[in-house]
């Protein structure tokens, strides 16, 4: 399965338990920036190299509910794996509480860490085949970076927050948020770790609202 | 400074540094990172460090170029800013230290050629000798323990071979293997199924100082041979055989050698034997090597050396390691028909810690006791500081 794809998947299961209980949807376009190159790999004592080009990762935002909303009282569950040297998804919004696990799908070791404020880790090395995979609740609201200890290219993002109402941008930019309360509520688009922005909006039952962020 | 705006200003260095060409053929980054070293010590000075001071302090800039031309081209090089290859009081200097060219046509990683000059496919100590990978400050004893053998000049007698070196002559010695031992020549490698293979010809021998690397400095009219087999049940063990063949003389050492002989006829043999595991968060490494230098006017001079080494990351940013370090000597022919140890035993324990402060930033402590059995020289003790920034 391929990004676009989990992406995909990913945007669903989000959105999956809410939309039995409302219904006002956001949609619209959030600018991204410049795409970026595929990151180069540090070879340099790898006595067998594997050839080929690592996946370019394209920039991608976050479109989220801001406001006051219960905590889940379940844990969900979610998934980073290792795949081709690199994380994927690359980014991936979860609310507070959620576990994320770490499936190693590589034929070689990871060793993913973290030492983001919102929470610091590090798993170690692990079979592909060991059970249960590794995995973390991410308690706290915040921005998580994962490297790997030993492929200095390979970043990913955990977006921890606390609303259950969030998406994340095809790499076109575009988003749809249903299943959405009525009311007053800031809506924001994380970007990147500097820049987050932010429109009010007035949500309505069986309504659609269209939003952009320029 | 808050650790995100660190971050955030390491990842912006990232993207600055890094650059794409020709719809993205060609992708280039530059990295690196700064070495500050403190080195406090008895004299003589223990290894490679070459220093009159026992208060030692050893900065270091360390760039690296890494380039991808395509999918299956890949280009290197590492220069550094320091006060010498190995640690010592010199003024500065600036170096190449490598450069390579590798070449990868399959994807599956079955073959791959590499040209330029680069560390050793000997052993499992190359992987991790860089300052942010290495969990100690310095090299395994056999990659720094200076012996008897000097490839500047061939030795008068047996007992001229055997004698202790002087301190302040020390950097006219050789170990078994001189760190990574960048030399320059020719690699291939590559894998297949579970077991994985390299073979390297380069123009001077594992024992060879960084001087001598350079292909400027030495030709290929005495070539080394070096070559590992791998065998890699899963992703927990790893296993090698290691085996090395070279001339080890410099070409001024030429005029003290044996009438009618020449450089090719003295040799370094080397077998080395490896193994590492690496679970959660526990590694471990260990290699065996047996040396036999062929030395005019005494014989085959052997010698055993191995080394245990493990590192346990306690919590996510501190992790401790510990490594015991051996090396024997045989014996040679006195001359007067008896036999003498060509260089003392000794045995070194390495004790480290470190902490990561951000995934840029490193502080390394360090303390090692060297002990020689077989000498009258005294024990040494080692305290050893390495704050690195890695950009």
């Amino acid at each position: 399965m391929g990004l676009r794809g989990l992406l995909f998947f990913n945007a669903i299961f989000a959105l999956l338990p809410i939309t039995v209980f409302a219904d006002a949807v956001v949609e619209g376009h959030v600018e991204l920036p410049k795409s970026h190159s595929a990151p180069v790999m540090a070879k340099r004592y790898e006595i067998v190299t594997i050839g080929g080009v690592l996946s370019p990762q394209p920039p991608l935002a976050v479109v989220y509910l801001d406001g006051s909303f219960p905590k889940s009282t379940t844990t969900a569950t979610k998934q980073i794996a290792q795949k081709d040297l690199a994380f994927l998804p690359s980014l991936l919004p979860v609310q507070v509480g959620t576990r994320v696990e770490f499936p190693n799908l590589d034929d070689t070791y990871h060793s993913i860490f973290s030492y983001s404020p919102a929470k610091r880790f590090d798993v170690g090395r692990y079979r592909p085949d060991e059970r249960p995979i590794p995995s973390e609740v991410f308690d706290m609201p915040g921005l998580v970076t994962l490297r790997c200890d030993i492929h200095e290219h390979m970043r990913g993002l955990i977006l921890v927050l606390n609303t259950p109402y969030f998406v994340v941008t095809n790499p076109e930019g575009r988003f749809r948020l249903g299943g959405l309360p009525s009311g007053h509520y800031a809506l924001k688009a994380w970007i990147d770790s500097k820049t987050t922005r932010e429109q009010p909006v007035d949500l309505k039952a069986d309504t659609v609202l269209h939003v952009d962020f320029p | 400074m808050h650790a995100f705006e660190l971050e955030d200003f390491f990842e912006r260095l990232d993207t600055g540094l890094s650059a794409t060409a020709f719809q993205d053929t060609l992708r280039t980054r530059l990295s690196g990172t700064i070495d500050t070293e403190f080195y406090h010590f008895e004299q003589p000075a223990p290894g490679l460090i070459d220093s009159k001071i026992d208060n030692l302090f050893d900065p270091r800039l360390t760039l690296f170029l890494d380039a991808q031309i395509g999918s299956h081209i890949y280009f290197f090089t590492q220069s550094r800013l320091d006060r010498g290859f190995d640690p010592s009081d010199h003024g500065a200097q600036v170096r190449l230290d490598e450069y390579a060219l590798r070449i990868t046509p399959w994807d599956d990683g079955r073959f791959t050629l590499q040209v330029g000059k680069f560390g050793t496919v000997v052993g499992n100590f190359v992987p991790r000798h860089l300052s942010w990978d290495n969990p100690f400050i310095n090299a395994p004893l056999v990659y720094e323990n200076i012996t008897a053998v000097s490839d500047k000049a061939a030795p008068d007698s047996p007992r001229d071979f055997a004698r202790s070196f002087e301190a302040n002559a020390k950097y006219e010695f050789n170990p078994v293997i001189w760190g990574p031992s960048y030399a320059s020549g020719i690699s291939f490698s590559g894998r297949l199924g579970r077991f994985d293979y390299a073979a390297e010809m380069k123009n001077s021998s594992l024992s060879s100082r960084p001087e001598s690397w350079n292909a400027t400095e030495t030709d290929f009219d005495h070539p080394s041979f070096n070559a590992r087999l791998g065998f890699r049940p899963n992703q927990m063990w790893n296993f090698g055989v290691s085996v090395s063949d070279g001339a080890y003389f410099r070409t001024e050492a030429e005029r003290t050698l044996p009438r009618g002989r020449d450089i090719g006829d003295f040799r370094e043999l080397v077998f080395g034997q490896d193994a590492s595991f690496a679970w959660h968060h526990l590694q471990l490494w260990a290699e065996v090597y047996e040396a036999r230098f062929q030395v005019p006017r005494v014989g085959d001079a052997d010698t055993f050396a191995y080394y245990f080494e493990a590192k346990y990351k306690f919590t996510p940013q501190f992790f401790g390691a510990l490594r015991w370090n051996q090396q024997l000597f045989g014996t040679v022919s006195n001359g007067a028909g008896g036999n003498i140890r060509w260089s003392q035993n000794l045995g070194r324990v390495d004790i480290a810690a470190g902490y990561r402060f951000t995934p840029h930033t490193q502080l390394k402590l360090q303390y090692s006791f060297q002990h020689e059995t077989t000498g009258p020289r005294d024990d040494n003790h080692l305290f050893a500081a390495q704050f690195t920034v890695r950009f």
